[in-house]
């Protein structure tokens, strides 16, 4: 019993300090505030729409004048802008002013005409790889279609059938179902991810921080103390209130993303904070463990910023983990953001349950043995205080 | 002048002694702006997603299906690994991500196509990753476009066109497509510039927030300029400052933007004359703004606390990737505000897309606007704790001064004695008083 005399007697010294300098309760809160409230608003939009595109006419006929009509009826592009010539538009496109444009040739509607087939020109800057690819299939889509259009008035009058024409316009199409997000959307794409991958650096800074602190004002042997040299009972009872700020944050993010943003989730909501509850669980065991091994607070809020910023990358949501350098994909696994997207796409995007997600429950309670690799260290560390201030 | 100069060399010394005896800084400078360009490139070096594997479902079992499929399987972006027999068995496999996608060839799919009518395809994409989805669309809708192409012919000879006027009908409006500054579309060309720009933001904003904190920690006024700098010229300080930090990064972007994407073959187009021409007002701004905003730092750890998020929002609002012509007006002025965003926009025009300064005058002016507004910010700011840090002097003046009176009364020595002796240096503050003043700075927080 003495242990929860113990931790209660830490946990109680740890609230007092935390409103004793409120800035550490409030700061997680605030940047998650923020965070969200730029995600959000940024974007807003869901899909980019309306992508500034430019188109060089050497034609001047009606037809050319129609195919820009056609590009501004259509969402994904507008066209900015008509250029004289082919120099000017490449700089416009090598300034990031348009995402791509369209070269029509002279005598174009002549020629389709007279069934030359003349070629129009798409020219695409891929260095912005989302407006590049999206303004592409803009003008790809109208490619087609002008394509399409042409060979129906053709065949209509040739005196084809109309039950006739889909099938030869087009034999085959292609039905795509996006599971898990089926808009495309880029914030729901991004956000799952980005809103756990900023919680997770707050936890990583505030769990060494808050430990850090202790060794760099000297303090570690008193908080020891209270606990009766007990280092569980210092740790649990210093680190818990942390754990339910931690969580309360966590949780009340899926309630935003979820159920007032209407993000979709095809399992279910509860497993997801189980996920959440494990995912700051295995962060707050990686900060201790970063503290542990450099006990110096400021090598270990560096240690945890590099960990942190890097985790983003080896999660895997925005380039496939698998598709890297196998050091890469086996490195991946010492990042709880990693498990917790494995997590979130079995269980939000494919709804297995705990028949697909049980590795990961497994791969986050793993990271318990952390702390325990570095418990000697630390405890010494906390005993002697015999690492430099700064 | 000589004077100022003076001052700047002596600053300078002052600020580098600082900086080099600074183990946390000298980490942030010299090994998370050398290490993070080594690590990102090697993550990033596969930078095109290639043979994504995917389930297949083939129940029309024929052989116009079988020849669909050799086609995708034979396309750079997919690569089949799995033949289901139903959708159950395709989504077991999915969950477990085995496969990233299916692709479901209905039974009818021969019947159509002979029937002359429109057949379906279905494919199913995991969105977790949207590159998965990338892949499995481009893979599906090339070989659809091929086989069209086939198909269309046969069609058009069975109603009595063939070669030449067919094509005229198929594809009457053909077009070229030429992808440029990224050819491969690859994730890492496109990602690596900006990240190479951030990391040298954040470190320089980092490095500079922890010597700001530092001094306000030590120093025993709790200002962040000590005393014997304060009667002198703020501009002189600054430029002092700066200069340690100019030099500095001179190294290390030479490193970053010249060396390492020589080294891993990322874009380099550009001419290191013109990129020279950019990283000067871009490394001077950033400078000075984190000089001003180290200024608030009160304790050496909080600025990465506090801001380490940001470098994300930073990346976002840069416009490299969710276009620029997105952003809302709100979110883009903002963006204005920080030098990262014409950093990185310059950049990836000079980089990779290989354009002149004097072609992108938004990114180049907008640097040195900032450059200079931020210049004066440092003054203000400087100007302000110099005040403040006067004021505080004052005040720690009169209490020593009291103190010495009611000591000289009680003993009855000299007062100016005292006084001449509690001239007080910040280096000669000893222990017990140094913990006392860091513990009222942490109330004060």
């Amino acid at each position: 019993m003495s242990f929860w005399k113990n931790t209660k007697a830490v946990f109680q010294r740890e609230l007092r300090q935390m409103f004793a300098r409120p800035i550490y309760v409030f700061a997680p809160i605030i940047v998650m505030a923020f965070t969200f409230v730029f995600f959000l608003t940024f974007f807003q939009e869901g899909v980019p729409q309306e992508l500034p595109i430019g188109v060089v006419d050497h034609d001047h006929s009606t037809m050319s004048r129609r195919v820009v009509r056609e590009f501004n009826a259509i969402q994904a592009v507008h066209v900015n802008k008509n250029y004289s010539s082919y120099s000017e538009a490449r700089q416009d496109l090598q300034d990031g002013k348009i995402y791509g444009f369209v070269e029509i040739p002279t005598d174009w509607y002549a020629n389709v005409g007279g069934n030359k087939r003349p070629e129009l020109t798409i020219y695409v800057n891929n260095a912005y790889l989302l407006g590049g690819t999206l303004s592409y299939r803009g003008m790809l889509t109208l490619g087609n279609l002008a394509s399409g259009a042409y060979e129906r008035i053709v065949l209509r009058m040739k005196g084809v059938q109309e039950d006739q024409l889909m099938g030869l316009l087009q034999p085959i199409i292609i039905d795509a179902h996006q599971i898990g997000n089926v808009y495309t959307n880029y914030g729901i794409y991004l956000l799952n991810l980005l809103i756990p991958g900023v919680l997770q650096l707050l936890i990583l800074l505030t769990t060494a921080f808050a430990i850090g602190y202790e060794l760099k004002s000297k303090s570690s042997k008193k908080w020891l103390e209270t606990a009766n040299g007990s280092m569980i009972a210092a740790m649990v009872g210093k680190l818990l209130p942390y754990s339910f700020l931690f969580v309360i944050l966590g949780i009340g993010s899926n309630v935003i993303l979820y159920d007032f943003c209407g993000y979709p989730i095809n399992g279910h909501e509860y497993n997801m904070m189980l996920n959440m509850i494990l995912f700051v669980f295995s962060s707050q065991c990686m900060g201790i463990f970063a503290i542990g091994l450099f006990p110096i607070l400021r090598e270990s809020i560096f240690f945890c910023s590099f960990y942190g910023i890097l985790a983003f990358s080896l999660a895997g949501f925005t380039f496939p983990v698998e598709y890297m350098h196998p050091v890469w994909s086996g490195l991946a696994n010492l990042f709880p953001l990693r498990h917790f997207f494995l997590f979130y796409s079995k269980e939000a995007v494919f709804a297995t349950g705990f028949a697909g997600w049980w590795p990961q429950v497994i791969g986050m309670l793993a990271f318990g043995f952390f702390p325990i690799a570095i418990y000697k260290r630390l405890e010494n560390a906390l005993i002697k205080q015999n690492y430099p201030l700064k | 002048m000589k004077e100022q100069l003076k001052t700047i060399w002596k600053v300078f010394r002052m600020e580098s002694s600082l900086v080099f005896h600074d183990s946390g800084v000298l980490l942030i400078f010299f090994v998370a702006a050398i290490v993070y360009p080594i690590l990102y490139n090697f993550i990033y070096y596969n930078d095109v997603l290639e043979e994504t594997p995917v389930a297949i479902i083939d129940q029309s079992g024929t052989a116009a299906s079988r020849r669909y499929l050799r086609k995708v399987d034979a396309t750079p972006y997919v690569s089949i690994t799995d033949f289901c027999t139903d959708m159950d068995e395709a989504t077991k496999l999915m969950k477990k991500r085995k496969v990233n996608g299916i692709i479901l060839i209905p039974s009818n799919y021969n019947e159509k196509l002979i029937h002359h009518e429109q057949a379906t395809i279905s494919t199913y994409s995991d969105m977790s990753a949207f590159l998965y989805y990338k892949n499995i669309v481009m893979a599906t809708n090339y070989v659809m476009l091929d086989e069209m192409d086939e198909i269309h012919l046969e069609r058009y000879e069975m109603l009595g066109y063939s070669g030449e006027e067919a094509q005229q009908f198929i594809n009457a409006v053909p077009y070229e497509e030429n992808t440029l500054y990224n050819p491969a579309s690859g994730f890492g060309a496109f990602l690596l510039p900006a990240i190479l720009i951030v990391i040298l933001h954040q470190t320089i904003f980092f490095g500079i927030c922890m010597v700001g904190g530092t001094a306000r920690e030590e120093n025993r006024f709790n200002t962040l300029l000590s005393k014997e700098i304060n009667s002198r010229g703020i501009i002189a300080v600054v430029f002092g400052k700066a200069l340690v930090y100019l030099l500095i990064y001179a190294v290390l972007t030479a490193y970053g933007l010249g060396l390492i994407p020589y080294i891993f073959n990322m874009p380099h187009i550009g001419s290191y004359g013109e990129m020279l021409k950019l990283m000067l007002p871009f490394l001077l701004a950033t400078i000075f703004f984190s000089l001003t905003f180290g200024t608030i730092i009160k304790r050496r750890e909080s600025g990465l606390i506090l801001f380490l998020f940001f470098s994300l929002i930073l990346l976002f609002l840069s416009g490299f990737s969710w276009p620029e012509s997105n952003i809302s007006n709100f979110w883009r002025l903002v963006s204005y505000l920080f030098p990262s965003t014409f950093g990185i926009q310059g950049y990836i025009k000079i980089n990779s897309a290989g354009a002149l300064v004097s072609e992108i005058p938004r990114d180049y002016l907008g640097l040195w606007a900032q450059t200079g507004f931020y210049f004066l910010t440092a003054c203000v700011a400087y100007r302000f704790s110099q005040i403040h840090g006067h004021k505080i002097n004052a005040i720690k003046q009169k209490i020593h001064k009291v103190r010495a009176k009611t000591i000289a009364n009680r003993f009855g020595i000299d007062e100016k004695e005292l006084l001449d002796e509690g001239d007080y240096a910040p280096d000669e503050v000893n222990n017990t008083d140094n913990s006392e003043t860091t513990d009222n700075t942490e109330k004060a927080d």
